[in-house]
């Protein structure tokens, strides 16, 4: 178990910078999701701490000792890679085992730890098997598993669920965090997957085009998004946002005239969460609108009307019925939030 | 209409070039079986007889020498060529280091060079050296030529092999070498044997240089084969004996070769 700090970390590939100055601090024992839109960074972040890449500028730390020049088999890391890394020459047994045959753990001690994860993961039966002879599910689950064989002072895992379908995604999910939990080993995720970056992480790094936009808990990352990327990129459906003024404590725009508690502004860009708008009577609601879809979910009925240019969703009752084309209001329901951004900038308005 | 006469067309054109490519290799087959009298007759109806391949170890032309030599040269030449041209190609494959391109290039330009060019500086050379006429001066020369193709072949079947897996071997506590030995090898070992019997063909076939820096001790099977031209005449019959004895273990290597190309060792690496 260790700390990990990057410290004005730069990398550079040539002339391009993946990575322009990179602060993060990763506390004992956490569970940190790197987050973002393919190509962010988040990949190379991952491979400048394993070892794997060398750093332009800056400092890494791990567990307080500075690690830059360090070997990658020197850093007690285990990894699961994107594109899996297994060993095409050697059986899934042999895959998951070679950690331990590194560290000079004999052939039985070996079989009898790589049976326990192999069960963990739904191996089980394919331990003789090579890789070339597995899904890509399959494949996923012997990085992973690869990697949980022993106890390293760091996880790093670079989207390991990516590949499952959807049901086994779920349940690897909930095996992962309980792992978390049953073995406390400092763990760094990446995914672009924000469902599984709200359900697991300790805290959310969330990163566009190599730079961190906001760190923080995944509660706060959702409710006080730190700028207009932020607010975009989590949640599903993704937040409403919607461009207009504010004068004498109501936002307009058209279709929208909602009162809010904010000074004038001529030009402000107003959020609101699909889960914080409500069905409300066509006549009184701040927001009116003809209906331009609607999605049953099982759970709720996602309602979407069109306000002039823009489009607002909204979570209705599961037996809410309409025509598309009527006439629908909506209303924040009461304690939703409302987030104001400065359309330039980006950036979250206080309120 | 027109597609069938190409079709045809299209196959005798095959048939022809394998007959020309093939009807010597047949016609040294044959003679190597014959009497000295059927030698010349273009006939394939002839007594078979085995004479031929006693008569080239016996005097005065003592084949078993050159058979020997043939060997000894072409295998140290191989064992010392293919580990060092392994490790050279994985520096290239895998070391991003300054003058990386330029260093490959001067290595491939080695081939470049016609061997009648250097050929007599290396006589010169070895004369000085009072290493004319021996095995050592064969295998020295050998190295020179065959290693550079090793090096670039090996190189091509390790860019082959997913640099991931390597990643992972490191992360999972591998020091490089040991990368090398439990990743590299074992999957770059089908390229490493193909590229091993190229360059003991390469080697076993080499003509110029053993004709220029050999005489007696040292002849290869190659230049052993000019002995055959007499002044009473080219003795065919032992020649074609020595020349099937020149081309069976290539043949069986060439078979060898072709089973292991086949074979995709890195499907199923990455996704
Ligand atoms: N070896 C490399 N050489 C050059 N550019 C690279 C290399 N690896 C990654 N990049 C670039 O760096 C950026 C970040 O990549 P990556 O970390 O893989 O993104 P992510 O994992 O978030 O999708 C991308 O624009 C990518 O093209
Ligand atoms: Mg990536």
């Amino acid at each position: 178990m260790a700390e990990v700090r990057l410290e004005n970390v730069v990398k550079r590939y040539g002339g391009f910078t993946a990575l322009p100055k990179l602060d993060l601090h990763v506390n004992e024992g956490e569970f940190l999701v790197l987050l973002g839109p393919s190509g962010c960074g988040k990949t190379t972040t991952m491979r400048l701490i394993a070892g794997l890449e060398e750093i332009t500028e800056g400092d890494l730390l791990i567990g307080g000792e500075r690690v830059n020049d360090k070997e990658p088999k020197d850093r007690d890391i285990a990894m699961v890679f994107q594109n899996y890394g297994l060993y095409p020459h050697m059986s899934v047994a042999d895959n998951i085992g070679y950690p331990l045959k590194l560290r000079g753990l004999g052939k039985s001690e070996r079989m009898a730890q790589v049976r326990k994860v192999a069960e963990k993961v739904e191996l089980g039966e394919l331990l003789d098997r090579r890789p070339s002879e597995l899904s890509g599910g399959q494949r996923q689950r012997v990085a992973l598993a690869r990697a949980i064989v022993r106890r390293p002072q760091l996880f790093l895992m670079d989207e390991p669920l990516s590949n499952l379908d959807a049901k086994l995604r779920v349940t690897m999910r909930a095996e992962l965090k309980h792992m978390h939990h049953e073995m406390g080993i400092t763990t760094v995720y990446v995914t672009h997957d924000q469902m599984e970056a709200m359900t697991l992480a300790s805290r959310i790094v969330v990163m566009n085009k190599g730079r961190i936009v906001q760190l923080d808990t995944p509660e706060r990352i959702y409710s006080e998004p730190a700028d207009l990327f932020v607010a975009d990129f989590i949640g599903s459906p993704s937040m409403n946002l919607i461009h207009g003024q504010i004068a004498g404590g109501t936002f307009t725009a058209e279709g929208i005239s909602l009162p809010v508690s904010a000074p004038d502004r001529a030009k402000v860009v107003l959020g609101i969460r699909p889960e914080d708008l409500q069905i409300s009577d066509a006549s009184t609601a701040p927001i009116k609108a003809p209906i331009f879809a609607l999605e049953l979910t099982g759970e709720s009925t996602l309602v979407t009307l069109r306000a002039g240019a823009t489009q607002l969703c909204a979570r209705g009752a599961a037996d809410f019925r309409a025509k598309m084309d009527d006439t629908c209001g909506l209303a924040p329901r009461p304690g939703g939030r409302i987030h104001l951004f400065d359309p330039e900038s980006g950036l979250r308005l206080p309120s | 209409m027109k597609k069938q006469l190409f079709w045809w067309g299209e196959r005798a054109l095959l048939v022809f070039v394998a007959v020309v490519a093939l009807f010597p290799i047949l016609w040294m087959f044959l003679t190597a079986f014959k009497q000295p009298l059927d030698a010349y007759r273009v006939s394939i109806f002839f007594t078979p007889t085995f004479n031929n391949f006693k008569a080239v170890f016996d005097e005065p032309w003592y084949l078993g020498r050159m058979v020997m030599n043939s060997v000894i040269v072409a295998s140290v030449t191989v064992m010392i060529s293919v580990p060092c041209a392994s490790l050279a190609a994985y520096a290239f494959s895998r070391f991003r280091m300054r003058g990386r391109k330029f260093l490959f290039f001067l290595v491939l330009s080695t081939q470049f060079i016609p061997a009648v060019v250097i050929v007599l500086p290396f006589f010169l050379m070895f004369r000085q050296l009072g290493l004319l006429d021996t095995r050592l001066a064969l295998i020295i020369v050998n190295l020179a030529i065959v290693t550079p193709f090793v090096i670039w072949m090996i190189k091509g079947f390790i860019d082959a092999i997913p640099v991931e897996a390597e990643e992972a071997a490191m992360v999972d506590g591998a020091s490089r070498l040991r990368v090398i030995r439990d990743i590299v090898l074992p999957m770059a070992a089908p390229g490493i044997l193909t590229s091993s019997i190229f360059c003991f063909i390469l080697t076993w076939n080499e003509f110029l240089f053993a004709l220029i820096i050999t005489r007696r001790e040292a002849v290869t099977l190659p230049v052993g084969l000019v002995n055959f031209r007499t002044e009473r005449g080219d003795l065919w019959e032992l020649m074609s004996a020595a020349g099937v004895m020149i081309t069976v273990p290539i043949f069986i290597m060439a078979i060898i070769i072709q089973k292991h190309f086949t074979r995709g060792m890195t499907a199923g690496a990455v996704k």
